[in-house]
């Protein structure tokens, strides 16, 4: 069964949702598309949205919060469409969200998710939990799940019980965690950020492997670049650490020397 | 992903006044993964002939190696160098001998013909052959890399003029791809002198 909560906040601009008596109907829901195999179109629609999960983007709970990080690249196949896409979303001045799979899904699930807390807010006269805040955008995304939606999304933030990491995906999984990375390029940010990982970091420290561990993840992985960019959840809020072009990153942490290259002089080949 | 975007490349040659000017990207990847950086996609057949084969790099190599044989041999019963012209004949042909069971590359040949006058050309897998006056390109890059040649390409450019233009050609058209990249490879070629240079580029 659709969990519509969703889209209750949302008036429809035909107002059907009035009827004769005055009496507000049923709230608006998505339209399903009319198709004699809808079975397979939802199979194509996943399966168009698929390689869009090319991208890199982690998250790890240390002594001092919560450090995210993430690449900035969209790209369609072969072809990048973008180099600058926002994939770490602002939720609420103390929760950070990130996006991979569907930009679209991603974006607007975050939105209303962040809606969903504001109003928690107000009626309770309390901020929300992380572990609240992310079993409601796993509710929602579990009762849409097999029609085609993509997302692949960490919820890190701040809350009275401290810092808080949950991953939740369009499957319907949610998991909590300390250290979570997502994306075609996560395999080896996972392999830059465990070997780097210590509960006892500073926040340079912190931001400074979640930098490297998403420029190695750039440099390997064909479908994630641009820039890296580093954000901290911790008790006063968030804050963006840096955002760092990959491209200079990489003649940073590796700087070219000039060497002598050994010149070999050939006789051109005469008339 | 087919079967020629398999390990990703980018190629592109370009003629000047007296020279020609011939590079390519320097990744090898499987699929997304990058596995190597350092990759020579271009290779000498002669002084004055280059030839770089994009697409499957084992294809690349394997039918690299063929055509150094078969100019050898050529060299030995001839006495003399191939013209560019005859190489790019040579290559066609053997393309065409596999046309239901391809090599899946794509090759770009660049080299100065008789009086020195520059000569450039492309192929599809099967051996059509192209020859262009101005610039040719191959590769996954290759529609970003018509785009750019076609807006920075002057006729009769001199050698590191030419330079300068295919270099800022190949690395910003390998910016808009996600398989190719991770550096560049030059070769400027006159009459006189060869000059190999490496292009610092985006690692992402």
């Amino acid at each position: 069964m659709l969990d519509t909560t969703a889209l209750e906040s949302f008036p429809s601009l035909i107002s059907h949702g009035i009827n004769v008596a005055g009496e507000i109907s049923a709230p608006p829901s998505f339209q399903l598309p009319n198709s004699n195999d809808f079975d397979g179109f939802v199979k194509e629609t996943i399966q168009m949205v698929k390689p869009a999960k090319g991208t890199t983007t982690l998250a790890f709970i240390f002594k001092e919060g919560v450090m995210v990080a993430a690449d900035s690249r969209a790209s369609m196949g072969g072809y990048i469409s973008s180099q600058s896409v926002k994939k770490i979303i602002e939720i609420n001045p103390y929760m950070l969200g990130t996006m991979a799979g569907g930009a679209a899904d991603c974006q607007f699930w975050h939105r209303n998710l962040g809606i969903k807390c504001r109003l928690h807010e107000l009626a309770n006269k309390r901020r929300i939990s992380v572990t609240g805040a992310s079993k409601l955008l796993a509710n929602i995304l579990y009762s849409y799940r097999g029609m085609g939606s993509s997302v692949g999304t960490m919820i890190a933030g701040w809350d009275e019980t401290g810092p808080g990491l949950y991953y939740v995906d369009s499957e319907g999984g949610r998991l909590k965690g300390n250290r979570f990375s997502v994306g075609s390029g996560s395999p080896y940010a996972y392999g830059v950020l465990d070997s780097g990982y210590k509960y006892d970091m500073s926040v340079e420290e912190a931001s400074e492997l979640a930098r490297r561990a998403i420029y190695h993840a750039t440099f390997r992985d064909g479908a994630s670049g641009g820039v890296a960019s580093v954000y901290y959840v911790g008790p006063t809020g968030r804050k963006k650490l840096s955002g760092d072009d990959v491209g200079e990153l990489h003649y940073h942490y590796n700087p070219v020397t000039p060497s002598t290259v050994e010149q070999e002089m050939v006789e051109a080949a005469g008339p | 992903m087919s079967i020629f975007e398999y390990n990703g490349s980018a190629l592109v040659a370009m003629v000047g006044k007296n020279c020609f000017a011939i590079a390519s990207d320097r990744r090898l990847g499987v699929q997304l993964q990058t596995i190597a950086t350092d990759f020579q996609r271009i290779s000498k057949i002669h002084d004055k002939l280059f030839i770089g084969l994009s697409g499957l790099a084992t294809d690349s190599q394997t039918l690299y190696q063929r055509l150094v044989f078969r100019h050898k041999l050529y060299q030995l019963r001839e006495e003399c160098d191939m013209k560019p012209e005859t190489f790019a004949s040579l290559v066609s042909s053997m393309q065409y001998e596999k046309r239901f069971g391809p090599y899946f590359c794509q090759p770009v040949i660049a080299g100065l013909g008789d009086d020195d006058k520059p000569f450039i050309c492309t192929m599809d897998a099967i051996g059509a052959k192209e020859l262009a006056k101005d610039f040719v390109v191959a590769g996954t890059a290759s529609e970003s890399l018509y785009g750019a040649c076609e807006s920075m390409f002057k006729p009769d450019m001199e050698a590191e003029e030419l330079f300068e233009t295919i270099s800022q050609a190949l690395l910003s058209s390998v910016d808009r791809d996600c398989l190719s990249g991770w550096g560049g490879h030059v070769y400027v070629v006159t009459p006189t002198e060869v000059k190999e240079r490496i292009l610092k580029g985006r690692m992402d």
